[in-house]
């Protein structure tokens, strides 16, 4: 290291982790070509992608965890945190309005022409759609519920409650897995299909990025539980689960667009199934 | 058509000025123009008789690019002669004299403020009333562009009028197709013709100057789409597999052909003649080969070849005339000409 | 420039003693956490893109050099595509151009400006040790370089017609779907995708570094105007690349998995996918022009030896341009059948950004009234900039009136504009940019005679390529044609004789550099003089492995 330093500002070593992450997504992406295109390679390679870029990511944030331990997150660090969190939920609330983009074009302006559409929405090739007031409805609250259990696990960790913790955390990762299952059930019985027309394609396209990142939001959970079993977190230091905290906030709200311009407004007056 | 002379009479003029702007752009002097847009295109002597049709021999410089051109395409459509006024009355003269500016500026500054010139710099940094100015003068012009620009917006989403002459284009992968549901509903395709030398880009399609008509290499069709000069038209225009774009540079005419979409906008062309244009939207390997050629006939000529067509009727046969009175898209420009002289304002629009 | 050389105090600290341990070659440059080295790999990357994408270019203007095709079938081939096959031949001309846009937009400009003078001079400028997010910052540059051999693999591959994505830099569906089957355009999707996760994530280390990271005393009017461009461009990038994201993976879907997101028999709308790219596509050209502003600016108040006119309103017009930016995205649709409503207001809209980017252009001007200029080559490429950036912001504002593109959209007249802001505009500001902090980042200098030479003969070609793009398109010759009318062929003979000038600066160019590693003095910390009073003049040429180790401070100034 050089020479000695008088700010609270992180300098790192060199790493390889950033290498290793591209490499892993360049695999992934490639793979995934020779995938779609039945080429050689293709059930292998995007799996081999998928290995590098999970453990290089793994490695990545199992040295932050490292580094926050060494001290190395001082105030200022962790304030530069926030704003990456903040920042990085604001670049995906983009992501999600491409997606409701789309949706909108298509149920505000269904294509006359195309007989699959027929000029209406829900478009002709949609017999029925999901009783939003139904498995949905339930998902909702679901989340809502997990909003309400993660914060609980907050208020616990701010007090000192390391069982509070625990079991708000257990809670929230719980509804995630659940409000994931159901809507795995709800895909498998769903009364339309995958693509083929406007419909299937947003509702099938934004509710399933939706659930990845549910996914993902489940995964950061699931390690702050892990790190919380571990001893982890201090009432006053504990930015790992803020920003767990703050994805699933925003994973929550996006739901709540969904719900209701998607499930209720969307199929609004339609046959339910 | 009395209109056509007295619209090119002024566009002539309109023209001179766009002239003399571009050559102060670019020093190369211009044959571009010097085309006589008024000469009557030498349209190949046919009889009116029903079911017949020899198409028309285009008029070098008419409907098409000049060697060496540096200016619009001389414009045959009332919509097509306000839009190249105000790109060469407004827009050019604006945007020159903007440049002009900030280069003389930037002169001025590089003489008066050298290291030589000017060894001590001033500290100002401020000054809010040329602030002020340099912010509210282009907020102006820009209003004065806006005018006559949005004017011309509107007046091109002027609807057909009822009755009007109905003709379906449809863009493929690499040619375009023209339907007539008015006239018994025969469809046209259009293949671009060989170039002479090269490979053959069209199979069992002839090369471009094998008949007395045919037009510019890689502008030439084997088929041309037929319309009636002087009448509005309403021109369908879709797509069977990717984007195409038909467009028209002479009609001021541009318009994407969208698969799945059914864009409409009225053509009316001033006076006979063969006019060019090309695909505008990248649309696969032959992008650059499937042009488009309209030929403007007189309405009697029109339903001459109209009967050449097996099967093929003639269309509504007294809209004509009636339909030229009750719409004139562009009418009454001139209350909107813009900060600039209104006198220039395109007498081209001003009906008969 | 609101702070000048007399409020900083530059910390002696830094010079003189050498505690510069480095670390070796393959983690210096590989597993890089340094803000400056990776700037430096940025820049290096850029270069290589550009001649790349400059050679593309070359091969585009030989190929139009002449009516008919002449050289395609033999670019074709060297990619694999049957020679008797002449579709294939032509749809090399859509590989090219594709590639070309691509190369230039995304692994040339962006990488230049933002990745490597943004990653460079942002923290220096701000007297911040290093950016905010070292590791992350490193994960970007990677990524970019792996979206570039995401696009040169799609070059190898079937495309559809031929080898390799003929789509045009837009990508428009369907010919980007249906009409492409083959993985070519798979991997240029994905090529985008890398690059975008890079640039989104530069985004957010620009944002937090410039907010959170600025010295001591340094608040955000104080900042120099270059740290206030990027600031503007990140925020562009955060917001604009994500929904570019969205469309792509609509396009991926599309063409694998059966979705009908612009497939019309499924009711789907190749319009919708216009709307998604250009809400991204326009905010993008101001992505590539706003640190060439910052870069100018910084030039143009140092050889003036004068603050820079009217700082704040400089600032807030960069912010204007890009709060404005995000609302005009349909003016490159103008054709595609917009109801009249729509047309007008993206009409009168996209007029407004004339307005911001008009005080900039004067306030430069006024910058440089009352100086005492000194001509030295970043000032005489700045100044090259000015004009050269009217002449395309001008021809922007033509076509900004929906009713007047209808005769321009899609032809030479659009290829013109864009390349006035693009070619002449932000890669004038690059080699601005380049002379200006050359010798900074390398400790040598560079021969000022050669820089001059290189400018003017660039200058010369550059116009000669582009100016008489305006005339063919105002004839109405179509953009994306390998082939065209006989009436076209003069000016674009005259465009590819251009191309040779133009290419014997970059010759120029190279030379300076080798020069000046080989032979070029050594750099002074300000080698500038008097009127360069940023804070990365008071660094060493190179600065310290690890600069600012103790945080400049910025006193408290009279300043406005
Ligand atoms: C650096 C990149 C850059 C920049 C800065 C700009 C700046 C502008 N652009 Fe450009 N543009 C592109 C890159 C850029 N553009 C590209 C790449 C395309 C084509 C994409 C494709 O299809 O492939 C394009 C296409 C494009 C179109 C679509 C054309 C078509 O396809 O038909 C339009 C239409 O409105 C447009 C408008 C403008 C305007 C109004 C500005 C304004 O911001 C310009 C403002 C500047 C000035 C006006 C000059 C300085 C001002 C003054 C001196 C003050 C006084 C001036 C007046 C009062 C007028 N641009
Ligand atoms: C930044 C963007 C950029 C730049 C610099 C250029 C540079 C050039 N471009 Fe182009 N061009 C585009 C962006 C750009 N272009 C885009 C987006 C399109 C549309 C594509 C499409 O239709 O899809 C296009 C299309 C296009 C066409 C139209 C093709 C067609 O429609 O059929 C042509 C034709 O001549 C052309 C030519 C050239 C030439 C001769 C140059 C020359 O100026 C090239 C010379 C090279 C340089 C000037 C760059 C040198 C820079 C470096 C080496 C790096 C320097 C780095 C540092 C200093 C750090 N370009
Ligand atoms: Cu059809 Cu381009
Ligand atoms: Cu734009």
């Amino acid at each position: 290291m050089a020479g000695t330093k008088h700010h609270d500002y992180h300098i790192l070593p060199p790493d390889i982790a950033p290498l290793a992450t591209t490499i892993g997504a360049l695999t992934f992406t490639s793979g995934m070509v020779l995938f779609m295109h039945e080429l050689p390679g293709g059930h292998f390679v995007p799996w081999l992608g998928m290995a590098i870029l999970l453990a290089s990511m793994f490695m990545w944030f199992s040295k932050i965890v490292k580094e926050a331990h060494a001290g190395d997150h001082t105030p200022v660090v962790q304030l530069h945190q926030r704003y990456g969190m903040i920042l990085f939920i604001a670049s995906e609330v983009m992501f999600f309005v491409g997606w409701f983009w789309a949706f909108f074009d298509f149920s505000l302006f269904p294509s006359e022409l195309a007989e699959v559409v027929g000029g209406q929405w829900p478009p002709k090739a949609i017999e029925a759609v999901m009783d939003p007031f139904a498995l949905p409805l339930l998902n909702t609250l679901i989340l809502l519920c997990s909003g309400t259990t993660v914060t609980w696990a907050h208020h616990s960790l701010i007090h000192g409650d390391r069982d509070g913790l625990k079991k708000g955390l257990w809670a929230t990762v719980l509804l995630g897995l659940l409000f994931t299952s159901i809507q795995a059930y709800e895909y498998m019985h769903a009364p339309f299909g995958f693509g083929g027309n406007t419909y299937s394609s947003a509702f099938y396209m934004a509710t399933g990025f939706h659930g990845f990142h549910v996914i993902v939001g489940t995964i950061m959970l699931i390690v702050c539980l892990v790190r919380a079993y571990k001893g982890d977190f201090t009432p006053r230091q504990h930015f790992g689960f803020e920003a767990a905290a703050w994805y699933w906030h925003f994973v929550d709200v996006v739901w709540l667009f969904l719900f209701v311009a998607v499930y209720i407004w969307g199929g609004w007056g339609y046959p339910t199934h | 058509m009395k209109s056509g002379t007295n619209a090119s009479a002024v566009s002539q003029s309109v023209k001179a000025l766009g002239i003399s702007l571009a050559s102060v752009l670019a020093v190369a002097a211009t044959p571009a123009f010097a085309q006589d847009a008024a000469s009557a295109p030498a349209a190949a002597a046919t009889e009116a008789v029903a079911g017949s049709y020899t198409p028309m021999k285009p008029t070098p410089g008419v409907g098409m690019p000049v060697p060496e051109g540096i200016g619009l395409q001389d414009q045959y459509s009332k919509l097509g002669e306000y839009g190249a006024w105000i790109h060469n009355g407004v827009l050019l003269p604006i945007i020159t004299v903007i440049c002009l500016l900030v280069l003389a500026l930037l002169i001025i500054v590089v003489l008066r403020y050298n290291r030589r010139a000017n060894p001590v710099a001033s500290k100002t940094s401020h000054n809010t009333l040329i602030e002020v100015i340099w912010t509210l003068v282009p907020v102006l012009i820009l209003i004065g562009i806006a005018v006559p620009s949005i004017d011309l917006i509107a007046k091109q989403y002027k609807p057909a009028p009822k009755g009007a002459l109905t003709i379906k284009v449809t863009g493929n992968q690499w040619f375009w197709t023209y339907g007539y549901p008015d006239n018994g509903d025969f469809e046209v395709v259009s293949n671009m013709l060989n170039p002479v030398t090269g490979p053959t880009i069209n199979n069992g399609i002839r090369k471009v100057g094998s008949e007395p008509w045919d037009g510019p290499s890689h502008l030439e069709v084997d088929n041309r789409m037929v319309v009636p000069a002087g009448e509005p038209i309403r021109l369908q225009i879709t797509a069977s597999d990717v984007i195409h774009s038909f467009a028209v540079p002479s009609l001021w005419f541009k318009l994407d052909a969208v698969p799945g979409r059914i864009n409409e906008k009225v053509l009316m062309i001033d006076k006979p003649g063969v006019y060019y244009g090309q695909c505008s939207e990248l649309c696969g390997a032959k992008h650059g080969y499937m042009p488009i050629a309209v030929e403007a006939l007189p309405r009697d000529k029109y339903n001459a070849w109209v009967m050449t067509h097996p099967g093929a009727k003639v269309d509504n046969p007294n809209a004509p005339a009636g339909s030229e009175t009750d719409y004139l898209p562009g009418e009454e420009p001139a209350g909107a000409a813009p900060a600039a002289d209104a006198s220039a304002a395109p007498a081209a629009v001003e009906a008969e | 420039m609101a702070t000048t050389a007399e409020h900083f105090q530059g910390h002696a600290e830094d010079h003189g003693h050498d505690h510069d341990h480095k670390p070796a070659f393959f983690a210096r440059w590989f597993m890089s956490t340094n803000h400056k080295d990776i700037g430096t790999m940025y820049l290096i990357f850029a270069i290589f893109a550009g001649v790349i994408g400059g050679a593309v270019s070359g091969i585009m203007r030989l190929e139009l050099a002449e009516p008919g095709i002449q050289y395609l079938g033999f670019f074709s081939q060297l990619v694999g595509d049957d020679p008797s096959n002449f579709n294939a031949t032509l749809h090399m001309w859509n590989v090219l151009i594709t590639a070309h846009g691509l190369i230039m937009v995304f692994f040339m400009v962006m990488p230049a400006i933002i990745g490597g003078f943004g990653n460079w001079f942002v923290p220096l400028m701000i007297g911040a040790p290093d950016m905010a997010f070292p590791r992350m910052n490193n994960v970007s540059f990677w990524l970019t370089v792996a979206g570039f051999c995401s696009l040169m693999f799609s070059a190898f591959v079937p495309g559809g017609t031929g080898m390799g994505a003929g789509t045009g830099w837009t990508v428009y569906a369907p010919l980007s779907t249906s009409g492409s089957p083959g993985p070519a355009v798979d991997f240029g999707i994905f090529a985008l995708h890398l690059a975008g996760a890079g640039s989104i994530m530069g985004a957010i280390n620009f944002i937090t570094t410039i907010f959170n990271m600025r010295a001591p005393g340094m608040t955000m009017h104080k900042m120099p105007l270059f740290v206030w461009s990027v600031l503007v461009t990140a925020f562009l990038l955060l917001l604009s690349l994500p929904v570019l994201a969205a469309a792509i993976t609509m396009l991926l879907t599309d063409r694998n998995f059966g979705t009908t997101f612009f497939d019309a028999s499924g009711g789907g709308d190749p319009v919708l996918y216009q709307h998604l790219f250009w809400f991204f596509g326009h905010p993008e050209v101001y992505i590539m022009i706003l640190p060439g502003f910052g870069i100018i600016s910084q030039i143009i108040s140092t050889f003036s030896k004068k603050p820079v006119f009217g700082y704040l309103g400089m600032a807030y017009a960069m912010v204007a341009i890009g709060v404005v930016g995000f609302i005009v995205w349909a003016h490159h649709m103008y054709a595609t059948g917009l109801s009249v409503n729509t047309k007008m207001y993206f009409t009168a809209a996209t007029m407004v950004i004339a307005v911001p980017t008009g005080i900039k252009i004067f306030s430069w001007i006024a910058t440089m009234w009352g100086g005492s200029i000194e001509f030295k080559s970043p000032m005489v490429w700045a100044i090259g900039f000015i004009f050269l950036f009217t002449v395309g912001g001008v021809t922007g504002v033509v076509l900004a009136n929906g009713g007047v593109d209808d005769v321009l959209h899609d032809t030479y007249y659009v290829v013109a504009h864009f390349h006035y802001v693009l070619s002449l505009g932000a890669v004038t500001a690059l080699f601005a940019g380049f002379y200006y902090w050359f010798p900074k980042m390398s400790g040598k200098m560079h021969s000022e005679l050669l820089a001059h030479l290189h400018f003017w003969v660039f200058f010369v070609g550059v116009n000669m390529i582009f100016f008489p793009m305006h005339f063919l398109g105002l004839q109405g010759m179509p953009r994306r044609y390998p082939d065209y009318a006989e009436a076209f062929a003069y000016w674009n003979h005259f465009a590819t004789v251009g191309y040779m000038i133009m290419a014997a600066s970059m010759g120029i160019w190279f030379v300076n550099i080798i020069y000046a590693f080989a032979a070029g003095r050594k750099a002074e910390d300000n080698y500038w003089g008097e009127g360069a009073t940023t804070l990365e003049w008071t660094l060493s040429s190179p600065p310290p492995y690890h600069q600012f180790e103790t945080l400049p401070v910025i006193e408290e100034t009279a300043h406005h």
